[in-house]
């Protein structure tokens, strides 16, 4: 069974630790998914994977086979591990047509000619593009690119596939369908799938499970829906989505339910958690744009939480309409079906579509200075 | 995930094979990758450290090291500064370096400038005519030169003719520094003129834009620019005028102006009973002072590197309109170009076909093919071009091959030493000619095995000085090239199952062919042209053109030596030619 086990990787170049303590398991065909800004570690796991990079300290091993282990100086070199990689520049060598392209894994494991001929055949006609075994990689487009590099880490029914970010280089439209096809692909081959891309969207769409990274980090692990609704971390609710972080201060209790002084405008606003917070404690309050509404300030509106606030810029995108509204000395967006609203309006939201953090969120600089506004 | 619904049965389940993956077999846990990558480095090692190690040796061993016994001595450096006239020879190196640096730059500089920056009608011309030297040695640029302005060469005579007198004096340190800085001129030339091409154009628009004329623009913009390429490019000039021999053997000789290298070369080769302790001290001394430029050099490469490489998207740059000043521009650098290269090697060959070649009488009365008929009539003569040529053809594809598995090992594998062997690699470039021909000398002297014996006095004696010579320029021309290849076609091969060394045989060699050809050419080039190293290793058996000609001059020949030059120059054109051809014919393919 390749189920993939890494545990306590970390990796140091000199004194640059870009790698800490990370520990994660992938199930047998589970599609698992390395979510991340660039910079945050989730190549170099991928690539500790594959072997490319050798681990400072932890072990990897898929199907119980041990691939890497620091500690026991055991290290299986890329070419013994039997895995499938899909690389961001799909990095088909130029001088090959396609079908050499396939063949040469094929040669190296000693495949008869016949065979190689069905195999090259059906990995190609799996990812649609058997009439094009002739072509020269600079002959195909950059989308036919992809699917052949994915047919050449195929061909010869490897343990496991890593991606690293393959859809990058496509553009928009194409990347949508490309991802669609390649979830298609991946549930029918039922093979297990390590997947790095720093585009949120695409690991929401694609995953079973996302593991994401931040500075070396595992900050949090688990289902799409699961990172989206309860992101373990602030860092993990800026990263999937946008989020709107409030500063305050627990001031009362009542069941599960927090009232909270917001630091930016002085509101009470109530939150649903099921953490124990002691009371007076710094805490960072995290709501979605989508999950606010905002409605003129006349209408009589319910809701247990109502903030007077105004608009500052509102505009219309497409299937909804996107405001920045004053909140004390802070920009709030949101997002509304409701439009053509400005001046004085009422911010409304439930307690339970609100997040509470224990540790405050410290926002760069840069983006923190856009969202105040001197009062 | 097959656990929660049962996936439609596709044909892809019913036929899955496991293939097993590659085996590559590790005798006591060592692959063959590892074999060749420490094979590559001992290879290396032994070569870099075989001329080095005995001249050390030497330096302080009483007896010539293939005479047994000897022992222990300082005495080789103490007579070195007491008596034997040091002083005054590094005070002519150091004044011939530094002037040579000087000359060189301002030779360089502006035409750089002019050239890359400036509207100037028939700037390519300039810069594919600033590729002569590639063509040219050192060695037969200095023949040309006496010919046409030494002493009693065509240009003085005339000169002497009709004003009377001639206010030059080639055999002078200033005469050398002159040769040598129109021959390395094209060195710092390159440097700038690269750097001129990445810099920023839009910083010139932006003074342009603040009211700057083209004038303040190239003062105050871009020449301040340039300081990273013009320190780093006089470096490297001065490191190899401390280390050039022809000029300074050719002028110094009939005066007696002794430098470093002519120094080693008459110590040990002139005298009839040569101080072999001295000599390895004066070379333990040079090597000291060359390997420290060059330490120099290449920390100042490192943090040049940095300014120089900011590629990325190419602007084109804006040229300056100079208005009259273009004319004087184009004035000098067509002087430069004629008067320091044209005009000599065209007395060259004029010489080789003339038997008398002065003004005083018209030399096509004397339109001979007779020094040609004197080369190929002497086996000795025609052997030298034999041995030329071998050396370059044998040598060029084993270093340019050596080259390319030093780059793949340096700078395309996770080898632990891979540093170690771009050093290795390297540290030629910084080794004086003369002293990797006396080093060699001596490390066949201590060779085990009888190895020396064989090697001592012959060709391949010739080719491993050279190629050792030729190897920095062969990996420099590799590496580049080799770093265009995205490295993921390497990590895909090795993902898919081939070991580094199958990856290299069966994806990265084909992609590397124009590389490996491209030095090809090059070392050939570089090659045909060396001889310093050879002036220790030669024998009756193993000359080569430089060493036969440098023969042939003292001994008053310059019919013949011109005959030999206009041949090496004349096969190195057609040479390149044909390459040249032969390479773009395989783009078209």
């Amino acid at each position: 069974m390749p189920e993939v086990t890494v545990k306590n990787l970390a990796k140091t170049f000199g004194d640059n630790s870009v790698l800490r303590d990370v520990t994660f398991t992938i199930q047998d065909g589970e599609f698992f998914t390395l979510l991340g800004a660039s910079g945050c570690g989730k190549s170099t796991t991928l690539n500790c994977i594959a072997g490319l990079e050798q681990p400072t300290e932890g072990s990897i091993s898929v199907g119980g086979k041990p691939f890497v282990d620091a500690g026991a100086g055991v290290f299986l070199p890329p070419e013994e591990r039997n895995l499938g990689m899909v690389f961001q520049s799909y990095a088909l060598w130029p001088h090959m047509t396609i079908a050499k392209n396939l063949a040469l894994p094929l040669n190296i494991r000693k495949v008869s000619k016949d065979k190689q001929k069905t195999l090259i055949h059906d990995a190609l006609d799996k990812v649609g593009l058997a009439d094009l075994s002739g072509r020269y990689p600079h002959q195909l487009s950059g989308g036919q690119q992809q699917r052949v590099a994915l047919a050449r880490a195929l061909v010869y029914s490897p343990t496991v596939l890593l991606l690293d970010e393959p859809l990058s280089n496509l553009d928009a439209k194409l990347r949508e369908q490309a991802r669609a096809w390649l979830k298609r692909l991946q549930e029918e081959l039922g093979i297990t799938t390590v997947y790095v891309t720093h585009d949120q969207e695409e690991a929401l769409a694609l995953s079973d499970r996302i593991a994401v990274m931040e500075g070396g980090n595992m900050i949090q692990i688990g289902t799409p829906h699961e990172i989206y609704e309860r992101p373990a971390a602030p860092a993990v609710a800026a990263f999937v989505g946008r989020c709107n972080f409030f500063t305050g201060r627990v001031i009362g209790q009542d069941g599960n339910r927090y009232r909270i002084l917001l630091d930016c405008s002085a509101d009470v606003v109530e939150v649903e958690s099921d953490q124990h917070i002691p009371a007076s404690d710094s805490v960072t309050v995290a709501i979605r744009p989508e999950r606010l509404e905002v409605v003129p300030a006349t209408a009589a509106a319910s809701g247990v939480n109502r903030l007077k606030t105004q608009v500052i810029t509102g505009s219309y995108v497409g299937s909804r309409y996107e405001y920045d509204v004053r909140l004390g000395n802070q920009v709030v967006q949101v997002l509304s079906g409701r439009g053509g609203l400005a001046g004085e309006v009422m911010l409304v939201f439930e307690p339970a579509e609100a997040l509470i953090f224990e540790d405050r969120v410290e926002l760069p600089e840069e983006q923190s200075d856009l969202l105040t506004i001197g009062t | 995930m097959s656990t929660m619904t049962e996936p439609p049965r596709t044909p892809a389940d019913e036929r899955v094979q496991e293939f097993k993956p590659p085996r590559y077999r590790r005798p006591l846990g060592i692959g063959r990758d590892t074999v060749v990558q420490y094979g590559v480095l001992a290879f290396l090692a032994v070569l870099v450290l075989a001329p080095i190690v005995p001249t050390l040796y030497q330096s302080i061993r009483n007896r010539p090291l293939y005479e047994a016994g000897g022992a222990f001595t300082l005495s080789g450096y103490t007579d070195l500064f007491t008596e034997a006239g040091f002083g005054e020879v590094a005070l002519n190196t150091l004044l011939f370096a530094s002037l040579t640096t000087l000359l060189s730059l301002a030779i360089a500089i502006p035409m750089a400038i002019v050239v890359v920056r400036t509207k100037l009608p028939g700037g390519r011309l300039v810069a594919l005519a600033m590729q002569w030297p590639f063509f040219i040695s050192s060695l037969i640029l200095g023949f040309g030169w006496i010919i046409m302005y030494g002493p009693a060469g065509f240009v003085s005579v005339k000169v002497q003719q009709v004003f009377g007198g001639v206010p030059w004096n080639l055999y002078s340190i200033p005469g050398m520094a002159l040769t040598e800085a129109v021959a390395l001129a094209p060195i710092a030339y390159v440097f700038c003129a690269n750097a001129l091409r990445q810099s920023d154009a839009s910083l010139e628009s932006a003074a342009q834009v603040c009211g700057a004329g083209p004038l303040r623009i190239l003062g105050q913009v871009v020449v301040p620019l340039l300081r990273p390429p013009i320190v780093y490019s006089a470096i490297l000039v001065f490191s190899v005028s401390i280390e050039t021999l022809s000029v300074p053997l050719l002028y110094g000789q009939p005066v007696n102006i002794d430098v470093f290298s002519t120094f080693l070369y008459h110590k040990g080769l002139q005298s009839v009973d040569p101080d072999y302790t001295m000599l390895g001290a004066a070379s333990t001394v040079i090597l000291v002072v060359t390997l420290s430029l060059v330490a120099v050099q290449a920390k100042l490469l490192k943090d040049a590197a940095r300014f120089v490489s900011v590629r990325g998207k190419v602007t084109r740059p804006r040229r300056l309109d100079l208005g009259w000043l273009k004319w004087v521009s184009i004035v000098f650098i067509w002087f430069y170009v004629i008067v320091g290269a044209l005009v000599p090697i065209a007395g060259l060959v004029m010489r080789s076909f003339t038997l008398v070649f002065t003004p005083l009488q018209s030399p096509f009365k004397t339109v001979t093919t007779k020094n040609y008929e004197i080369v190929f009539d002497s086996d000795n003569y025609v052997q030298s071009l034999w041995n030329s040529l071998i050396v370059a053809g044998v040598g060029s594809v084993v270093v340019s091959a050596l080259a390319v598995f030093a780059v793949m090992v340096a700078r395309r594998s996770t080898f632990r030493w891979g540093r170690a062997v771009e050093y290795l690699a390297l540290i030629p470039q910084s080794l004086p000619g003369i002293i990797i021909g006396i080093g060699f000398f001596w490390a066949f002297a201590l060779a085990p095995f009888g190895m020396g014996s064989v090697l001592q006095g012959t060709i391949y004696a010739v080719i491993i000085a050279f190629g050792m010579r030729a190897l920095p320029s062969a990996f420099g021309s590799v590496a580049p090239a080799i770093m265009q290849i995205g490295g993921e076609l390497d990590n895909a091969a090795r993902v898919s199952g081939a070991d580094w060394l199958m990856t290299f045989f069966r994806v990265l060699r084909a992609l590397i062919t124009p590389a490996f050809a491209g030095a090809l050419v090059l070392t050939f080039v570089i090659m045909l042209k060396e001889y310093s190293p050879a002036v220790f290793l030669s024998s009756a058996d193993n000359n080569i053109l430089g060493t036969t000609m440098l023969s042939l001059w003292t001994q008053g020949r310059a019919g013949s030596v011109a005959a030999l030059a206009t041949l090496q120059i004349g096969i190195t054109a057609v040479f390149v030619a044909l390459a040249g051809l032969l390479m773009k014919g395989k783009h078209h393919a």
